[in-house]
């Protein structure tokens, strides 16, 4: 009567050259500041290239693990998703519960960068079940809600949540999400840059639903994270501040 | 009848929204499903004559080793909510305390409890069309209600993303606001340990418990783990958060709650060990990280567990003994553990 059926597994077959999550818990914390992740050093074991082919021609040259971090409601999946897939989920999805990944593969300046991206439940008690993976991490998300000022003002209490869990040199980026609500909004793009500004983050403001900025946000992380794990000394040194700078948009360009 | 031509005739007779309001799933199975349905429908049937005459004549459901026998084939929809209530003792609780329920929706607001529940309403079951707001009458104001005031009744627990999904079970079975609030209350506050505290250490604890089971009854898997150094929070974490709920089918989730609400939590175990067990080879598979977590999700798929009736037979012969003394062992040496790591 029971057959054992297994659908096949899509994509995520190639070898992970991720390390691996604690088995002991996360290490000791110790207090330090939010740093730029252009001027640190490099992060912990970057991923030897193993080109690989898995399901779904999933080649790639060099692997890093990025999380999604934020308050519940901010976006963080829907951010994912429209990286990922290059949709909106419009009254879609569900709420993220504990922790799940997506995988992708960019193309950075003719290297292979695979991308495994956690994402996260933002409620506060799921806090104490997630930043355990916060120091296998070697870029972090941090999302806020322009609509939700309480999304906001957490972004402290974040801070300190990384700061204590996740590795020093991790690469970190602020970011506004929702600038296509504009009528809701109720933090303004200046108030954001001045907290960047003050922990030293790039900062940048983007919408899941429109796409804005979206692409940028993760395209800019893994030029920092292939960059680092490169250390070559002839090429050009990437600025993930001024990359973001240049080639971020305006919400108000973009707003229908 | 050609493979795809009997995949379309059952596509054109199977509904495309399924009893309880849910969409299938694009990638669902219709073939499948109906050659299971036939069978399932078949045992349905003889359940439900067994049942009604179980019933005739009492007005509650009392435990007891014929009603544990019958709760394991299966309570049949229509009976589900007044077993439900009766098993959990929600039935009796809700007769001892008239129009409390009523009463806690109109305590004191509590912003920071709204809001956390507001945020999930659209995300709780979109593909459900009884959920969603342009439904008549919509079970998001039901599912708003159920929570704001279990959010009053128990202040230690507030509001947890994950509750959303159960009450949203429970509402679609009773379709009543106020035994879905004692039925959560019975689960919550009696049947399962905290696992939707502010610390969740209930949750965590139970994931090692389960760590530790695995590690008795299928080595070779608790070998793969921790040689991956996995944390079954990655995996699992889910399955006793949203107990089951959008992880299995949902007639098999019902079926699992019938157990779960008569027998109590160590039911979980017995699901998630025989999931695990069932697919020991594929698991092994598995060469890091990603695969072992893609692995745990497919596992919750296909015919093993949309087949609900024989799924539940082998939860009860594949793990082997299990033991509640064995598990408040495991439960208080693991809890011990946590605390200490802090």
């Amino acid at each position: 009567m029971s057959r054992k059926k297994i659908p096949k597994s899509k994509g995520t077959s190639a070898p992970s050259a991720s390390v691996l999550p604690a088995a002991n818990g996360p290490r000791a914390g110790r207090p330090r500041t939010a740093r730029p992740g252009s001027e640190a050093p490099h992060n912990g074991p970057p991923q030897p290239g193993r080109p690989s082919l898995g399901g779904g021609g999933d080649f790639y040259d060099v692997a890093f693990k990025v999380m999604l971090v934020g308050d519940s409601g901010v976006g963080k999946t829907c951010l994912l998703v429209r990286f990922k897939d290059g949709a909106f989920l419009a009254g879609t999805f569900i709420s993220t519960v504990g922790i799940d990944f997506r995988n992708k593969v960019l193309d950075v300046d003719g290297m292979k960068v695979k991308l495994q991206i956690w994402d996260t439940a933002g409620q506060e008690r799921f806090r104490s079940v997630t930043h355990a993976y916060y120091r296998d991490a070697h870029a972090l998300l941090l999302l806020y809600d322009v609509t939700n000022k309480a999304s906001f003002d957490n972004i402290q209490d974040w801070l300190t949540e990384i700061q204590e869990y996740a590795q020093n040199d991790v690469v970190l980026m602020l970011l506004g999400n929702k600038v296509d609500s504009a009528q809701e909004r109720v933090v303004k793009r200046e108030d954001g840059e001045k907290l960047a500004k003050e922990y030293g983050l790039p900062f940048m403001e983007t919408s899941a639903k429109m796409g804005l900025n979206v692409d940028l946000a993760f395209t800019a992380i893994a030029k920092e994270l292939k960059q680092r794990s490169m250390k070559s000394p002839n090429e050009l040194h990437f600025q993930l501040h001024d990359y973001i700078k240049r080639e971020g948009r305006r919400a108000s360009c973009c707003t229908p | 009848m050609e493979p795809a031509e009997r995949a379309q005739a059952a596509r054109d007779r199977v509904p495309r929204i399924d009893p309880y309001g849910f969409e299938r799933p694009e990638d669902f199975d219709y073939a499948a499903y109906e050659e299971f349905f036939s069978t399932y429908l078949v045992i349905l049937t003889r359940r439900a004559i067994k049942w009604s005459k179980l019933l005739k004549g009492s007005s509650s459901v009392q435990k007891s080793m014929t009603v544990k026998r019958y709760i394991r084939k299966g309570v049949p929809f229509e009976h589900r909510a007044r077993v439900w209530m009766g098993v959990s003792g929600a039935q009796a609780q809700m007769e001892r305390n008239p129009g409390y329920y009523h009463q806690l929706l109109q305590g004191q607001r509590n912003d920071s409890l709204e809001e956390a529940i507001r945020t999930d309403m659209n995300r709780t079951f979109p593909d459900n069309v009884k959920f969603r707001k342009s439904a008549d009458p919509c079970l998001q104001k039901t599912l708003y209600n159920v929570l704001l005031a279990y959010g009053h009744h128990n202040q230690g627990v507030g509001y947890c993303q994950g509750m959303n999904f159960i009450a949203g079970y429970l509402i679609l079975i009773t379709k009543n606001e106020e035994e879905s609030f004692w039925l959560l209350d019975a689960l919550i506050g009696k049947i399962l340990p905290d696992y939707y505290s502010p610390e969740m250490l209930g949750l965590k604890t139970d994931q090692e418990v389960l760590g530790e089971l695995v590690r008795t009854k299928l080595p070779a898997v608790a070998a793969l783990m921790d040689g991956h150094g996995v944390l079954w929070t990655l995996v699992v974490s889910r399955w006793f958060i949203c107990l089951f709920v959008d992880i299995l089918p949902v007639e098999t989730v019902l079926r699992i709650w019938d157990c779960l609400f008569n027998e109590g939590s160590k039911i979980i175990f017995r699901v998630a060990l025989t999931l695990i067990k069932q697919h020991q080879a594929f698991i092994l598979e598995a060469t890091n990280v990603a695969d072992i977590c893609e692995k745990f999700k497919e596992i919750t798929k296909g015919s093993f567990v949309t087949e609900c009736h024989t799924f539940m037979q082998k939860i009860f012969s594949e793990p082997g003994s299990l033991s509640m003394t064995t598990i408040t062992r495991l439960r208080e040496s693991c809890r011990a553990k946590l605390l200490v790591q802090g």
